[in-house]
């Protein structure tokens, strides 16, 4: 049982690219994360096509969720929401289907072979989600306060406080991907131990909770926290 | 004892972080609830601040978890 879980843990070379005789292999993370693209793409392309002012269907779904991330982001950052909106809501949609991958696993069962499971439970990646945000978080701060104003911050409000805010810097990245990687590998193997013992019925309840709720809140979790730290930079 | 068993412990104690966001994520809703019955009309950013205070009050139980689980994975 341990051997299985850590199997499911772990991420595995999916095929090996042979490019120039150099052999680079492709794990089956970075695989997930291209259909998740894929999937965002068409959908944006699909949704957007033929855009008029009194829309159709297809319009109405896409200006939902424009809105929706536009007033999140507006309630947070009051004055330059729109620099950020695009951004802060590409990588939220990336985490909500990220996050909650694993439900639309459509052959179900075995162990070998590609199985869809969420990106963001190989802590890596979340780390580099993480080092996104906290780069366009010091991008806020030059681009809006100037380079000599962003310096500046570091000795505010007193010169006493410069080691605690360099270390701002260090602990705002840290705990966006701590707190990322550890909500989603904690469900995943909750679901997974569920998967063991009770394979009928019971995943269907508990996964509602487990990577609906929990995936779609990390999401809104680690895009409200960058929003609250771009408008910390920007004050 | 053997090695294998003093982590297997490690790795229990570390999972007592949890005590401490539970008792945190308690204080948060039982005051959210209070709020709430107090004015009702302010139920809709009372919710959104209390998910956000639950989301950083779990954030020290991850921590636990994730010790817990290097503990386990890879020293095991």
């Amino acid at each position: 049982m341990g051997e299985k879980l850590t199997h499911a843990m772990e991420s595995h070379t999916a095929f090996i690219i042979n490019l120039f005789g150099f052999k680079i292999p492709v794990s089956d993370l970075v695989v997930t994360m291209w259909i998740i693209m894929a999937i965002m793409i068409v959908l944006a392309i699909f949704l957007t096509r033929k855009l008029s002012l009194i829309p159709n269907k297809r319009q109405n779904i896409a200006e939902i969720i424009v809105e929706f991330i536009n007033n999140m982001v507006k309630d947070a950052i009051p004055h330059h929401w729109k620099a950020f909106a695009p951004y802060l809501g590409t990588v939220m949609l990336f985490l909500v289907l990220a996050n909650t991958v694993s439900i639309f696993n459509i052959i179900p069962g075995g162990e070998e072979g590609f199985k869809l499971r969420p990106p963001t439970r190989n802590i890596n990646v979340t780390i580099c989600l993480a080092v996104m945000s906290i780069c366009v978080v010091i991008y806020a701060g030059i681009r809006y306060k100037g380079v000599g104003g962003w310096i500046k911050s570091f000795v505010k409000p007193t010169p006493v406080m410069l080691p605690f805010n360099i270390l701002d810097y260090l602990i705002k990245p840290t705990s966006l991907a701590l707190r990322l990687f550890g909500n989603i590998l904690g469900a995943f193997i909750v679901m997974e131990l569920i998967y063991m013992a009770l394979p009928i019925f019971a995943p269907a309840l508990l996964s509602c909770y487990f990577d609906l709720f929990d995936g779609i809140l990390q999401a809104y979790v680690f895009m409200f926290l960058t929003s609250i730290y771009i408008s910390e930079a920007l004050e | 004892m053997t090695g294998t068993g003093i982590i297997a412990i490690a790795a229990a104690i570390a999972a007592f972080t949890g005590i401490g966001a539970g008792i945190g994520i308690g204080l948060a809703t039982g005051k959210a609830v209070e709020g709430i019955a107090r004015q009702p009309e302010a139920a809709g950013s009372i919710r959104t601040s209390l998910l956000l205070g639950a989301a950083l009050a779990e954030a020290t139980a991850i921590y636990g978890l994730v010790v817990a689980l290097v503990l386990v994975f890879l020293k095991m």
